[in-house]
């Protein structure tokens, strides 16, 4: 009894060693940072705001065993296309973000229905793809956003196109809808802006996903998730499921880029989009989730510690060696090594599952074979 | 021929060939054939496409040996990068110059390369499968500590350290006092005296060469041809008494070596060294090359490593100049990125037997 | 069961499509520019300007003040545009107070609204304009985005290719 109890703390440390590492970090930078209480805590509430969205889009393809989506960029680029024409006729403020919205529906719906089917091609691999394909998409964006916008596809503005007459500018302005969302209702308390529309809008994201959990569907992903074979057995279309898990992904992380940018005010046109996987990821991970598991609860606690270590983590670097550079380029490795540290864990875990399930087949089988 | 027998003939071709390749390759035709029409020097055109290609071709047969021992994609190419780039600057650091440095400088990478190499093949051992997705964040973790090393560690020699502080390595900076040119430098082909703005460096051209047929003999070895069955059917290997761990170890250490040697090949060429998060440019373009070359996750030969760079970096540096001339819109850049990315989604869409 | 759910699924489409439509009609953004100068010569008239004005613009909180021959803009999302003056006309005179309710034109961004020509009951293309700005020089400076969460290191993940520098 008494050792098994043991066993159950180890397990405990095993599966939360990320959180813990990074409660770790973050008590030991912040004293060393400087930062007032107040203004910590607004840097963490505003990230809050512009980042859960889209990390919960990465919530229903682990739920579909396909792990973590690294196609989310897909919706997010939809969203950035999405925007540039709202910017362009000229819609402001929150019918503007709603407008946004609808539009970036059809556009990630589609490269969501792309992504889905080259990873039922590539099944076992489909992380790797998801991160190639969204490097191959944004070569798609730029040839779309660079080239055929205002030459093929009509801008009307001058201020968003480039001087040569086509092509969108390096910086789409988004001054008239900036933190449009985050000011209705908002709340200043001791220094600290609550953005209560943002975090009614994740609110009711956060019900979807327990909601869409017990339907049909979220059952069927459920099994998929479990057991490919298994599920095809008990006669759910699988290659169907898995795409719709990711268009699912894609449309909102496409809503979660046009949040996180309303929140920005502007974004570059080429490249806002690419670095959002990553640290949608790393804070996911960082929140105690796995490659195959992952909960609302992971996303909160993942946001507030990957950000705090992001915000006080370069001041802390200054402060131990002298070298502001030092704590920024850490930062970065730590993000990249908690992702690392997550995949190899998953995979060895996997090959583990794996050999135990050949042995236990072995077993069974000298076993029938015995009573044979 | 009738029609059906010439679809067929067709389809053959697709199959074997691959269709991503023959577009690509009917794309550099008509490129060369576009570039006198357009205006552009085609002797010059050449030139630049030998100089990327003995750039490039040694990173791209560092590959190789993984493709072969069935460990996918080296994405974490950035490792041997590393280990090239401690080579080179620590043979800078103690004083080397010349031809002299570029020997030392692989001296020096060598040890390097064998304990990362060692290191992630141990890893890569313990993650079979699923290769490819934990190299890739192998190889940024590994770039972003050695950002944080390149300022810790107390270098001295001045041409390389920051101007001001005189802590850390500059981002950049000149190897012409060091091994710049020392290969391309070597019995070197010169035409412009007759007129044409053809240079070929022979030198360059022939260390790839050596490298190459090294490899190809090595595979050809005892341990050469348990590396090919390991890669090709796991478990007959096994049966057949190979140490899969092992061989697979040695291919990815031979695959870290090989980067190294490729990173600091790539240097002398280009003239410059970049440090801090140069090393991530370097991978996709040498995966993406292998690939066009006809390789695939689990099969690739010296073949594919110089027909893929010289259709890639052929692409890379005939591109600007014919297209923009062509349309008045310099598209190069995108259409890059789609070809060397679109090239790896369709690699890995396609099926492979075995390898796990 | 098949014709339900196609029903169900057509009328999401509908409803979709009509929110977009009326988003780009209530969130249409104009920029105005309310003009208090003197408007010469319109059908031999001359309508002058008041020696103040004081604008209250709903939505707004800061009240617009102009003198004569002054020019302040205000922006306006949808179509009715409503304001609060408070027009002194000659020095010395008591202020006096008017409410405007105006429709703007969907198709103008920027709208200059003369407002003593308004306020004299004139026809509409004598106090409204459109706002044309001039053209921009070369190369306008561009302005930086902001960095967002600060993930870029500077490097592009093997986007970029070899850099030729």
């Amino acid at each position: 009894m008494k050792m098994k109890k043991n066993f159950n703390g180890f397990d405990f440390l095993q599966n939360n060693l990320v959180p813990l590492m990074f409660i770790i970090i973050c008590v030991i930078c912040y004293p060393l940072s400087g930062f007032s209480p107040s203004y910590l805590l607004n840097e963490i509430v505003t990230r809050m705001g512009r980042n859960i969205f889209l990390i919960l889009s990465l919530l229903i393809p682990i739920m579909a065993g396909m792990g973590l989506n690294f196609g989310m960029t897909l919706g997010a680029m939809a969203g950035q296309i999405a925007l540039i024409f709202v910017t362009d006729w000229q819609i402001w403020g929150i019918p503007g973000v709603v407008l946004a919205m609808l539009l970036s529906i059809p556009l990630s719906a589609l490269l969501g229905l792309m992504c889905g089917k080259l990873m039922n091609m590539a099944k076992g691999r489909e992380m790797i793809l998801g991160y190639m394909v969204n490097y191959f998409v944004t070569g798609l964006y730029q040839l779309v956003v660079l080239f055929l916008m205002g030459s093929i596809i009509p801008i009307i503005h001058a201020s968003v196109r480039l001087p040569r007459g086509f092509g969108i500018r390096t910086t789409v302005n988004l001054s008239n809808m900036r933190q449009c969302l985050d000011n209705q209702w908002a709340i200043l308390y001791k220094g600290v802006k609550i953005p209560i529309l943002t975090f009614v809008i994740i609110g009711l994201l956060c019900l979807f996903i327990i909601w869409f959990r017990r339907t049909k569907l979220g059952q069927d992903m459920r099994a998929v998730g479990q057991d490919m074979d298994v599920a095809r057995a008990a006669g759910i279309n699988v290659d169907r499921t898995r795409i719709i898990s990711i268009i699912i992904s894609t449309v909102l992380a496409g809503f979660g880029q046009i949040i996180y940018l309303q929140n920005i005010g502007n974004f570059p046109t080429c490249t806002a989009h690419s670095q959002i996987g990553m640290f949608c990821i790393a804070a996911l991970l960082v929140g105690g989730a796995s490659v195959e598991k992952a909960s609302i609860g992971n996303v909160f606690l993942g946001v507030i510690l990957f950000h705090t270590m992001f915000i006080v983590a370069p001041k802390a670097g200054g402060a131990i060696t002298g070298n502001a550079m030092i704590g920024e380029y850490f930062r970065v490795f730590v993000s990249y090594g908690v992702i690392t540290l997550a995949l190899i864990m998953y995979e060895i875990k996997k090959r583990r599952a794996r050999s135990q399930g050949g042995q236990l087949l072995a077993q069974a089988q000298k076993e029938g074979g015995v009573q044979a | 021929m009738d029609k059906a027998e010439r679809q067929n003939w067709f389809s053959q071709l697709i199959n074997t060939y691959g269709l991503p390749r023959l577009i690509i390759t009917g794309f550099l035709l008509f490129l060369f054939i576009m570039a006198p029409i357009t205006g552009s020097d085609l002797p010059t055109q050449f030139t630049n496409v030998f100089n990327r290609f003995s750039w490039n071709a040694v990173l791209v047969l560092a590959m190789v040996p993984m493709i072969h021992s069935g460990c996918g994609l080296n994405f974490g190419i950035p490792l041997g990068v590393l280990a090239g780039l401690l080579g080179g600057t620590l043979a800078i650091e103690m004083g080397f110059t010349g031809p002299m440095s570029f020997v030392v400088a692989i001296l020096m990478a060598t040890p390097f390369a064998i304990l990362f190499g060692g290191g992630y093949g141990a890893l890569l051992n313990r993650i079979k499968g699923g290769e490819m997705m934990v190299a890739t964040y192998v190889g940024f973790s590994a770039v972003s500590f050695m950002c944080i090393m390149w300022l810790m560690i107390p270098y001295k020699n001045p041409s390389i350290v920051m101007a001001y502080t005189g802590v850390g390595l500059r981002n950049v900076f000149a190897l012409d006092k060091f091994y710049a040119n020392v290969l391309s430098d070597f019995l070197k082909i010169d035409l412009n005296p007759i007129g044409i703005n053809l240079v070929i460096p022979t030198g360059s051209l022939l260390f790839i060469a050596l490298l190459a047929v090294g490899i190809w003999a090595f595979f050809h070895t005892k341990t050469g041809t348990a590396m090919t069955a390991v890669g090709s059917n796991p478990a007959f290997a096994r049966a057949s008494g190979i140490n899969v761990d092992r061989v697979r170890m040695l291919s990815v250490i031979l695959s870290t070596w090989l980067g190294a040697v490729g990173v600091l090949v790539y240097q002398q060429g280009f003239g410059f060294a970049q440090l801090y998060t140069a090393p991530y440019n370097l991978t996709m373009p040498a995966v993406a090359a292998i690939l066009i070359g006809g390789a695939s996750v689990n099969k690739a030969s010296i073949g594919n490593v110089i027909i893929g760079t010289i259709l890639f970096q052929g692409l890379v540096t005939m591109t600007p100049t014919v297209i923009t001339a062509l349309i008045h819109t310099d598209v190069s850049e995108v259409i890059r990125i789609i070809v060397s990315n679109g090239m790896v989604v369709y690699a890995l869409t396609r099926k492979t037997e075995g390898a796990k | 069961m098949k014709k339900k759910t196609l029903l169900i699924r057509l009328a999401v489409l509908v409803l979709c499509v009509a929110l977009g439509a009326t988003m780009m009609v209530i969130g249409r953004g104009h920029t105005i520019y309310l003009d208090n100068k003197t408007l010469e010569d319109y059908q031999g008239q001359e309508y002058k300007a008041f020696e103040r004005v004081n604008i209250t613009v709903d939505g707004e909180d800061e009240v617009i003040k102009l003198k004569k021959r002054e020019r302040d803009m205000a922006t306006c999302i949808g179509q009715s545009f409503h304001m609060t003056l408070e027009i002194t006309e000659k020095k010395g005179d008591e202020p006096r107070v008017e409410e405007i309710d105006l429709k703007l034109p969907y198709n103008m961004d920027g709208i200059i609204i003369n407002l003593p020509a308004y306020l004299a009951g004139l026809p509409e293309e004598a106090w409204m304009t459109e706002f044309i700005p001039a053209p921009e020089p070369e190369e306008p400076d561009e302005e930086e985005p902001d960095i967002g969460d600060e993930f870029d290191m500077g490097g592009d993940l093997g986007l970029e290719g070899d850099a030729i520098a």
